[in-house]
């Protein structure tokens, strides 16, 4: 059965009145918090994983995350921007799992993995064969690239604009997009362009 | 490519894709590309690499992704329980469950409570073993004060907390850390060994300064970096509170860290560590559990502070939805027992040897598809 859309739902409005005045609606606020939830889920997984942290410890991440941005909302602090917050959150989780986590060695490899035990939906196997090899190619270029240059690319990949990367990894606009340079130059040569 | 005679870099070019160029620049850029072919081929070119390298990254995990279903089914009950709803009434569910309900839940919170009270009966051994008065403390657990006094920047209180802990966590620099290392003569460091750490964390001011910075062991020794962290975030609780000024919560870890927990855990040792508590169950939850632990002579349990989470992905095509007040239904899959993980963290209530009972309160998601009504 398919969950009901939340966004249109969702009333998350914070009075102009003093903080202590009028109480933020914890119902709104969950509201937001779940449909933020549906909205950057994979995402967050994806870019948790990547750090080496275990599937089912990134779960736990993100759950985490979540619940930072309630704690985070009902203390009506900011709402500028909260994707960038939500990944800077999970960053910083990230980084902490994994060096609280003996385990994370074993995990390195996982888009490595991933992207052998998975079927490309392209329309014929030539098709496939080229979309899976180059995928391979792209994505090794990305494996050799120093941590934060990864982080970089990654974020980008999950459509965050520069600024909002460099909140998250807490560098300049300027690093950002040097780094991005570099690394687009690797993608390309690597791509045989 | 470097900016080359005449044409656009790939910096200015990517940011102006981007729409970040100041003003004027932009005005620029756009003006040469009008003209110039090859900056515009290039542009092109960066742009499609960046869509490629998007679409086979975000093309790539997706499968292995377990369902978000129970994650959830998760995340609902632990917004509903952080918002205080699911205080009331929890109770009066579990007995509105049917007969057969009733049964599993029995079989599933004996197993628990076997499966916790062996642990803790485990634990105590290894607390016994580990008693700090007989065990050594471990090269570094505590940092040589000449190298790492500690070291604060100018924050308020405000600042402090106006971010929970978790948001103010930082990663050490790579070229900072092996400078740790050098400085502390540690040679062929493990990065699984170690935790480079601020001896005043930055969430209670601690500055990004080697003064401020050692190579604490995760292993072999009882006074490890995962026992600091619980510190750390006790501390950040305290002085966001108002019970602990930061001043004496900077002063007090920065002085002997160790000290510090043993003051404000009242302990004299690391608190249990009940981590990765395995239970087997022939049943499947997305549950969200409550621990009371109780000790002789209380009148009543105590609550350990935060909610123990069993995490379990239910897979959606294995709910049953019933027009029982409790729709949100395990069924017993072939193949069972399977394995419920639990991470639970034992307070001081465990110290003494003196507990004589667990009391588990369960509090079950509700399912998405089951309506929330029934069961608030």
């Amino acid at each position: 059965m398919q969950i009901p859309p939340t966004d249109s739902i969702c009333e998350l409005t914070f009075p102009t009145a003093p903080a202590d005045a009028v109480p933020v609606s914890a119902s709104g606020i969950e509201c937001k918090v779940m449909s933020l939830f549906e909205e950057f889920r994979s995402p967050l997984l994806r870019y948790v994983i990547s750090f080496g942290v275990p599937a089912h410890d990134a779960e736990e991440v993100t759950q985490e995350v979540f619940l930072s941005l309630f704690r985070h909302l009902q203390l009506r602090r900011s709402q500028e921007n909260l994707r960038g917050w939500i990944f800077r959150v999970a960053h910083n989780l990230a980084l902490k799992r994994r060096y609280a986590n003996d385990r994370s060695r074993g995990a390195e490899a996982s888009d490595w993995k991933i992207a052998e035990g998975q079927s490309d939906p392209s329309p014929n196997p030539e098709e496939q064969l080229a979309f899976t090899q180059r995928q391979r190619r792209l994505l090794a270029v990305l494996r050799a690239l120093p941590e934060a240059d990864q982080c970089c690319l990654r974020l980008r990949a999950e459509g965050l604009r520069y600024r909002e990367i460099a909140q998250v990894l807490d560098v300049s606009l300027g690093a950002v997009s040097i780094s991005l340079t570099r690394s687009l130059a690797k993608l390309i040569r690597a791509d045989g362009v | 490519m470097d900016r080359e005679e005449g044409h656009l870099s790939d910096q200015e070019l990517l940011l102006a894709a981007e729409g970040d160029l100041q003003t004027r620049l932009s005005a620029q850029v756009r003006a040469h590309l009008a003209g110039c072919s090859i900056c515009r081929a290039r542009m092109a070119e960066i742009e499609e690499t960046i869509a490629d390298f998007a679409r086979a990254y975000r093309q790539t995990p997706e499968p292995k992704l377990s369902s978000i279903d129970g994650p959830r089914a998760l995340l609902r009950a632990q917004l509903a329980d952080l918002a205080g709803k699911s205080d009331v009434g929890s109770w009066r569910r579990f007995f509105q469950f049917t007969a057969a309900m009733r049964v599993a839940v029995y079989v599933c919170v004996a197993l628990f409570l076997a499966a916790v009270a062996g642990k803790i009966v485990v634990q105590r051994s290894a607390l016994r073993a580990e008693n700090p008065a007989v065990v050594a403390i471990e090269p570094w657990a505590i940092p040589d004060r000449s190298l790492t006094p500690g070291a604060t920047r100018r924050v308020t209180i405000n600042e402090v907390c106006s971010m929970a802990h978790e948001e103010v966590i930082r990663e050490v620099p790579v070229l900072l850390r092996q400078q740790v290392f050098r400085e502390y003569g540690i040679v062929n460091a493990r990065a699984k060994d170690y935790e480079v750490d601020y001896l005043i964390t930055p969430g209670l001011g601690g500055a990004d300064d080697i003064r401020n910075l050692w190579p604490e062991p995760y292993t072999s020794t009882a006074w490890n970096a995962r026992v600091k962290d619980t510190l750390e975030e006790r501390l950040h609780e305290m002085v966001c509170a108002g019970q602990l000024d930061l001043s004496t919560a900077q002063r007090d870890i920065a002085t002997d860290w160790i000290a510090a927990y043993k003051k404000y855990f009242h302990t004299d040792g690391p608190l249990a560590d009940l981590s990765n508590v395995a239970v087997l169950v022939d049943k499947n939850y997305a549950v969200l559990a409550r621990v009371h632990f109780s000790r002789r002579g209380d009148t009543r349990p105590a609550l350990h502070s935060g909610s123990a989470r069993l995490l379990v992905d239910v897979p959606q095509s294995e709910w049953l939805t019933s027009n029982s007040a409790m729709r949100f239904r395990p069924v017993a899959r072939s193949g069972t027992p399977f394995e419920l993980r639990s991470k639970l963290c034992v307070g001081s209530n465990f110290k003494d040897g003196s507990v004589d009972g667990i009391q588990i309160e369960t509090i079950y998601a509700p399912a998405e598809n089951a309506g929330a009504s029934n069961v608030s």
